[in-house]
């Protein structure tokens, strides 16, 4: 799973996600791309599972980029334990993804398995999606 | 060449957000033309128009002609911008152009002969370094698409811009190497297996110690 192999500091405020996409709303690398159009928290063991459902499903074909990079620590508190004595203990990493943002973006397969490899990869997500391609590819 | 298009446009009276807004709201897409030298032009256009162009691929290699008021501008689009979310044009620019103008003007390369690339045939992967290709050229001779041919790449082979046959006048802006368009990648399907299993051990790893950990913060 994707994670920091270092930090500044070991836990980070929750915040709060506001706005549209400012950048990252553009496709870099492939042809097709997976945009979120809500905002929401994107754990690194989503991330994981969708990038294993896209590359499954396009066999050995094709290249896959992952645009988002978990670098938010989540902290939770043991269970049965009383609130107070300070914050929990670091327990996963997330992304805050804004509405607009691609993120994974495919190449070297046809329209067809991409979107039926984006849609696999979509159900492992939290946010809610849709497929872009590249102009000439079908539309933007 | 690139066919020229006749789009009709609206001059814009008052420039700014509050008068673009509404002009979106009204279903058109607010645009400025520029160049030549004379006062930039406010218009609008209509959406469904401007999509339907849009759609067709090769929109900022095309040249255009805008009919505003009693007038025409032969125009180049040079940037369109998109909303985030919905990816619907926001505003397009477009450059006053004559035939003869020199301009810089990205093209998009169209790859062909997969079917006689061995490479591709033994499990590799077509690895595209650059959809477009930026090229200095008249105005009026504009190439609508590049044609990279694959046929007979092999493996860790790559196709670079000297293999790409370009048009009478047109040259790339890079000019001090023979950049690459693309390569043919080997399958990275065994790596991949690897890789995973790699995770699944750090995972575990990660989840026995945290367990130790907050076994302590109990005691």
């Amino acid at each position: 799973m994707l994670s920091p192999k270092r930090t500044k500091y070991r836990k980070a405020h929750k915040g709060r996600i506001h706005g549209i996409a400012k950048s990252g709303f553009t496709l870099a690398f492939g042809a097709f791309g997976l945009k979120a159009i809500g905002p929401g928290r994107v754990n690194a063991r989503e991330i994981e599972a969708a990038r294993r459902a896209i590359t499954r499903e396009m066999k050995r074909a094709g290249r896959v980029w992952i645009r988002i990079f978990p670098d938010v620590p989540v902290s939770k508190k043991p269970t049965e334990v009383r609130m107070g004595k300070g914050k929990g203990s670091p327990e996963f990493w997330m992304c805050r993804v804004k509405p607009g943002r691609i993120m994974f973006e495919v190449d070297g397969v046809p329209r067809a398995v991409a979107e039926h490899a984006f849609e696999l990869g979509a159900a492992k997500l939290s946010v809610p999606t849709k497929i872009v391609s590249r102009l000439g590819e079908g539309g933007h | 060449m690139s066919d020229q298009q006749m789009i009709a446009a609206q001059v814009r009276e008052r420039a700014g957000k509050g008068a673009a807004r509404a002009a979106r709201r009204a279903g058109l897409v607010p645009a400025v033309i520029y160049g030549a030298k004379k006062d930039p032009t406010h218009v609008t256009i209509e959406r469904r128009r401007l999509q339907v162009e849009l759609a067709k691929g090769g929109f900022t290699s095309r040249l255009l002609d805008i009919a505003v008021g009693d007038g025409k501008e032969h125009v180049l689009p040079r940037e369109i911008h998109y909303h985030a979310v919905t990816d619907v044009p926001l505003h397009v620019d477009f450059l006053r152009v004559t035939d003869s103008t020199l301009i810089n003007v990205e093209v998009p390369v169209n790859f062909v002969g997969e079917e006689e690339c061995p490479g591709l045939k033994l499990g590799g992967v077509l690895n595209i370094v650059r959809h477009e290709v930026e090229l200095k050229c008249r105005a009026g001779a504009i190439p609508e698409i590049l044609t990279a041919n694959l046929a007979g790449l092999e493996i860790g082979d790559s196709l670079r811009i000297s293999a790409i046959e370009l048009p009478g006048g047109a040259r790339p802006i890079i000019t001090d190497r023979d950049f690459t368009i693309a390569t043919i990648a080997a399958p990275t399907v065994q790596v991949e297996v690897e890789a995973v299993d790699e995770d699944e051990e750090v995972e575990g790893a990660e989840g026995e110690a945290k367990e130790t950990e907050d076994e302590d913060g109990k005691a």
